[in-house]
């Protein structure tokens, strides 16, 4: 297990995973546990408790050997199984060996820009991704890599090294234990280091009030993207479509206007970005 | 097919057309009412064939008195004006406009409407002087063209290059929303503009044209050429006298192996069809007096030499289908790896066929006709059971990388023409260059043409050419409408549920 990486899901085009048409691949696993997050099933490793193996309808899913074994040709996507994880977790992900998925993405490639890891956070897979981009980037293919920024750079310098851009997620600046469910993570010193190497393609925050400051995350962000004003900055309204109702009553009442949220894309502009985008 | 005095009458009391479809439908009768033993000389061979339904000759008739697809080269017409019309070479937009739409009045084909009206952003380049007046006339031109040419297999040509024109008439097309003309952008990577190429996706995928032809690989098997009609590559300032069809499924049907498909029964509908066509060409050349009384011809629009003729085939999914369940392989045309292999023992039968025939008055194409991937029509139960072309059965499609990977390898067989239709979602819109990737890479592995569109847009192409779902929405409801196409769609989305293609999302 420790040579493959574990994949949540690919997606062979995409359109909104960095440039151009790329080829998305949702890792497993991430360090933070965010309160809107979207895809929470790519939060854990499964810990083959077996519990969805009751919840699919369609008997796709096994234990064997105390193993969890999932059927991809019985799912129906229903995500019944999703749905009832304990564990934020998903009895679907696929374990890949690198040359494997060299040669999935080799089909695609007459159609794509590029690759995009995302995830969970890509970052925590990085031997297999250094190893990954290494064959992917001689068939003429851009490696992007999508984070949330909460890792030690000094821990990733291969991996900066060969990855062609970031998309970059600044979630808070304040102390992140409300938004994230990890306390004392920062990711600006990492963005601005990122941003000094020409490594960022774009930086997007999700906006929720309460859990963060929305107004001072934009004016730092925007005073780091200051020098770089090729680089996209995204603010994107946080949605609840899709959301688990726990996760929804977290947060029904900390949904910002849309009118608070084209004040923000304005103060970022006022302060002299140039690529200002939202997403309402 | 042969048709009935029954016939006429049914025409003369319809409900549904228009005057002007009742004239033209009338004259079709009167084509087909002669027998083509007699006329033409069919054999009986030829004639079981028809009237068993492997070869469908599109009800083109048999007393020819015009080719097929008619490709005038309108740059005579800046040069010289034209003689027959008395009408001097034009000196402004007004007259250049003004006297194509007067040309266009008198361009023949099968359906009696031009299927190309030129490339018409390098036609037009030229006359422009101030960018808003000239944006006027275009789009009121095309308007014209939408109203008048009520045939929505009318093709215009734009691209590679860009040109103010080129934007200008992609202005248009989306302010008008019309389904015709229909509209080809041929497409060469070493010479598009990005900027203008992404301006004619965002018009795909709004109005659902322009579609893209692969210029580089026309050019190699056709030379100088337009796109018309549905999807047609041929010779400019020539045309393609004829197109029947070969039924695949209907044909594979008849059979109880691929070997007796492939050394029986294809070859011998394969050389039927072709003596038919040799029959067809000849009498229109030797017989029909076209190009002795076509001003087009005399004047050089035209020339006899640069006509060719199309050999189509129809259902290669239906008869693919039909020997996986021979061989007792549980798999379906689109997403089986033998599914291919048989599609491409075919194909290849087919190609050799036709290549080793010696064809007459195609001198143009090395003396041979033209395999052609035939869009569909809806003319006899058996077109049910006949998918267009090499296409996979809407609700068969795989993801799109997979789907447009299995499409392109069956592109190549098809000089005269193929292509494949795409539905995307949405959001797309905001992701044009995602799109222009797709395309790139479509070329890429070989594809002919591609077309493109939003799955939610009222315009929508149904094999080839472009209807409004509201105005098919009337045929249902047998109310008259324009155009003979939306009549065309209403039958060929009954048998194949088109308007339901797999929507493309992110990802699917």
């Amino acid at each position: 297990m420790e040579n493959k990486l574990i994949i949540n899901q690919i997606i062979p085009f995409s359109n909104v995973d960095g440039s151009g048409n790329r080829c998305a691949i949702f890792l497993q696993g991430c360090n933070i546990s965010c309160i809107y997050c979207h895809n929470p099933e790519t939060i854990n490793y499964c810990n083959d408790c077996g519990n969805c193996v009751n919840a699919c309808k369609y008997d796709a899913i096994h234990l064997v050997k105390s193993r969890i074994q999932y059927d991809k040709k019985l799912c129906t996507s229903c995500n019944a199984c999703i749905s009832i994880c304990p564990y934020n977790s998903s009895p679907k992900a696929i374990l890949y060996n690198v040359a494997e998925l060299t040669e999935l993405i080799k089909q695609y490639k007459p159609f794509i820009r590029g690759i995009t890891i995302s995830g969970g956070e890509p970052t925590l897979q990085k031997h297999l991704i250094i190893d990954l981009f290494n064959r992917i980037k001689p068939l003429g293919l851009t490696c992007t890599i999508d984070t949330n920024g909460f890792f030690d750079i000094n821990e990733m310098e291969d991996l900066i090294n060969i990855t062609d851009k970031f998309l970059f997620d600044v979630k808070t600046v304040d102390d992140s234990f409300k938004l994230c469910g990890v306390a004392n993570l920062s990711s600006l010193a990492t963005l601005e280091y990122l941003l000094k190497k020409n490594k960022i393609e774009e930086v997007r925050t999700v906006v929720l009030n309460s859990y963060m400051d929305g107004k001072k995350t934009v004016e730092k962000v925007a005073q780091l993207l200051l020098n770089h004003l090729e680089v996209t900055y995204k603010i994107i309204k946080v949605h609840t479509l899709g959301l688990s109702k726990q996760r929804q009553n977290k947060i029904n009442d900390f949904i910002p206007s849309d009118e608070e949220i084209l004040e923000l894309v304005q103060i970022a502009k006022d302060l002299g970005l140039k690529k200002v985008e939202y997403v309402l | 097919m042969k048709s009935t005095i029954q016939d006429i009458i049914q025409v003369a009391e319809s409900k549904s057309l228009t005057y002007q479809q009742k004239l033209f439908n009338m004259a079709n009768v009167a084509e087909r009412l002669i027998d083509p033993r007699e006329l033409l000389g069919y054999s009986d061979e030829e004639m079981q064939y028809l009237d068993n339904s492997m070869i469908c000759d599109l009800n083109e008739g048999y007393a020819l008195y015009r080719p097929r697809y008619i490709v005038p080269d309108y740059k005579v017409f800046i040069e010289n004006g034209c003689r027959f019309l008395n009408i001097d070479p034009p000196q402004s937009l007004d007259e250049l406009l003004d006297g194509l739409l007067i040309l266009y009045r008198h361009v023949p084909s099968i359906t009696s409407f031009p299927v190309y009206i030129g490339d018409l952003d390098k036609l037009i380049n030229p006359f422009i002087q101030g960018e808003n007046k000239a944006y006027i006339k275009i789009k009121r031109f095309l308007n014209h063209i939408d109203k008048t040419i009520v045939d929505s297999f009318c093709h215009a040509n734009i691209g590679p290059e860009k040109t103010l024109a080129g934007e200008l008439i992609l202005k248009a097309i989306i302010e008008l929303e019309n389904p015709t003309p229909n509209i080809t952008f041929k497409y060469n990577k070493n010479v598009v503009e990005q900027e203008f190429l992404l301006k004619s996706i965002d018009a795909c995928l709004r109005v659902a044209k322009p579609s893209f032809s692969n210029d580089v690989l026309y050019n190699n098997d056709v030379g100088e050429h337009a796109i018309v009609s549905c999807y047609n590559a041929l010779p400019l300032g020539g045309g393609a006298y004829t197109l029947p069809r070969l039924r695949l499924g209907t044909i594979a049907r008849a059979t109880s192996s691929i070997h007796e498909l492939l050394s029986d029964l294809l070859p011998h509908v394969s050389r039927a069809m072709l003596s038919m066509m040799d029959k067809r060409v000849s009498y229109i050349v030797e017989k029909s007096n076209f190009f002795e009384t076509s001003f087009l011809a005399e004047e050089g629009f035209i020339k006899k030499e640069n006509f060719t003729a199309m050999f189509g085939i129809v259902g290669l999914a239906d008869a693919v289908n039909h020997l996986l369940k021979l061989e007792g392989i549980h798999e379906n045309f689109g997403t089986s790896k033998r599914g291919d292999e048989i599609g491409h023992q075919i194909l290849i039968k087919l190609e050799s066929i036709v290549k080793n025939y010696q064809g007459v008055y195609v001198e143009r194409t090395n003396n041979h006709y033209l395999l052609h991937g035939q869009v569909g029509a809806s003319l006899h139960d058996e077109d049910n059971y006949n998918t267009p072309a090499h296409r996979i059965p809407v609700g068969d499609e795989p993801i799109l990388p997979t789907h447009l990977i299995q499409a392109g390898q069956f592109h190549k067989y098809f000089p005269s023409g193929t292509g494949d239709l795409f539905a995307f979602d949405q959001t797309y819109l905001n992701h044009l260059d995602a799109v222009a990737d797709i395309i790139k890479g479509a070329f890429d592995i070989q594809f002919r043409y591609i077309s493109t569109y939003l799955q939610n847009s009222d315009l929508i192409r149904v094999t080839g050419y472009l209807v409004k779902r509201s105005e098919v929405a009337k045929v249902e409801s047998e109310d008259v409408v324009l155009r003979d196409t939306d009549i065309f769609a209403h039958g060929t989305n009954k048998n194949a549920h088109l308007f339901n293609r797999k929507t493309r999302k992110d990802g699917e």
